[in-house]
């Protein structure tokens, strides 16, 4: 479980250092979020990447929502994850969502 | 959560504990050390770290252990802690602005970084949290819901604080549309506006 989030976190962390901006169905939990807080500032060099703006929308997901999931149900919620070198400001709006982005 | 609050509870009175560790969180600039300054000098006299307009000025946790409070005939300990602004960028071209050489800029926000880690590693050990939120800002951001989060899910009790309420741009009620859930105390720790209501929640909680 704990092998698998790192992977995860490490591979969102791989693709944000190559400048990619990433937007994928469901949400992260509210540790891995944190974790990749944690992370992304154990990997800033101030050169190349000097971070992250994030933006995870959707309730982390219940017992039931777990299993609908386990049994290939839809996940809830999505995140968008950019460098901040690329994306400059997320702003969150509970209906809508505003990505600045520019070099 | 309630379960473990209910435990935490009475494991305090067994313990007869008076004393807990309130920890500062938010976002950079918010005026955590403004505040954390404006409850160590209330209560002990003198200031406990330096406060800036500069991003990342508090770079390390600084703790002030044994500040006494006492309100309305109930006394508590408390160690205070000031946490490094929580980001989830930082660059150091941000400091030049003002005035800081590119050296300097370079180390500064390598301390940062190391800050903030620190202040995430610190969420699992304090006992209480004021979650500072710069009133004239968006309180809808990264940090501010995953720092909520990650307190809910441990079961820290937490206490929103809307500060620089000074401000004329100040608006709590958008932090209070953002999180209902929580309670939010309209603050300003730089000219000491709406203290007494905290401490009276601090000693609540």
């Amino acid at each position: 479980m704990l092998k698998e989030k790192e992977d995860k976190l490490g591979f969102l962390l791989d693709n944000l250092k190559k400048q990619k901006i990433l937007v994928f169905e469901g949400s992260l939990t509210k540790t891995e979020e944190r974790d990749l807080i944690q992370r992304t500032m154990e990997v800033i060099d101030q050169q190349n990447f000097t971070g992250i703006e994030v933006a995870s929308f959707g309730e982390e997901s219940n017992f039931i929502q777990k299993l609908i999931q386990m049994l290939g149900g839809r996940k809830s919620g999505f995140t968008v994850i950019g460098p901040a070198s690329i994306v400059k400001e997320i702003k969150r709006d509970p209906s809508k969502l505003n990505v600045l982005a520019g070099e | 959560m309630h379960f473990r609050n209910f435990f935490s509870w009475i494991s305090k009175i067994f313990k007869g504990r008076n004393d807990f560790t309130i920890g500062l969180y938010g976002n950079v600039n918010t005026g955590k050390s403004t505040l954390a300054n404006r409850i160590s000098k209330d209560w002990t006299g003198e200031e406990m770290t330096k406060s800036s307009e500069i991003p990342h000025e508090t770079r390390n946790v600084i703790k002030k252990e044994h500040v006494e409070l006492r309100i309305d005939g109930h006394k508590i300990n408390i160690n205070l802690l000031d946490m490094p602004g929580i980001a989830t960028k930082v660059d150091y071209r941000e400091f030049l602005p003002f005035g800081i050489k590119e050296e300097e800029a370079q180390q500064r926000a390598k301390e940062a970084t190391k800050g903030i880690i620190e202040a995430i590693k610190w969420l699992e050990k304090v006992d209480v949290a004021l979650v500072v939120m710069d009133a004239t800002q968006d309180p809808y951001t990264q940090v501010n819901i995953t720092l909520l989060g990650n307190l809910e899910a441990r079961g820290i009790p937490l206490i929103i604080v809307a500060n620089k309420m000074d401000l004329k741009k100040a608006n709590s009620s958008k932090i209070k549309q953002a999180f209902p859930q929580h309670k939010v105390l309209e603050v300003s720790a730089l000219t000491g506006q709406g203290m007494q209501a905290l401490y009276k929640e601090i000693v609540k909680v």
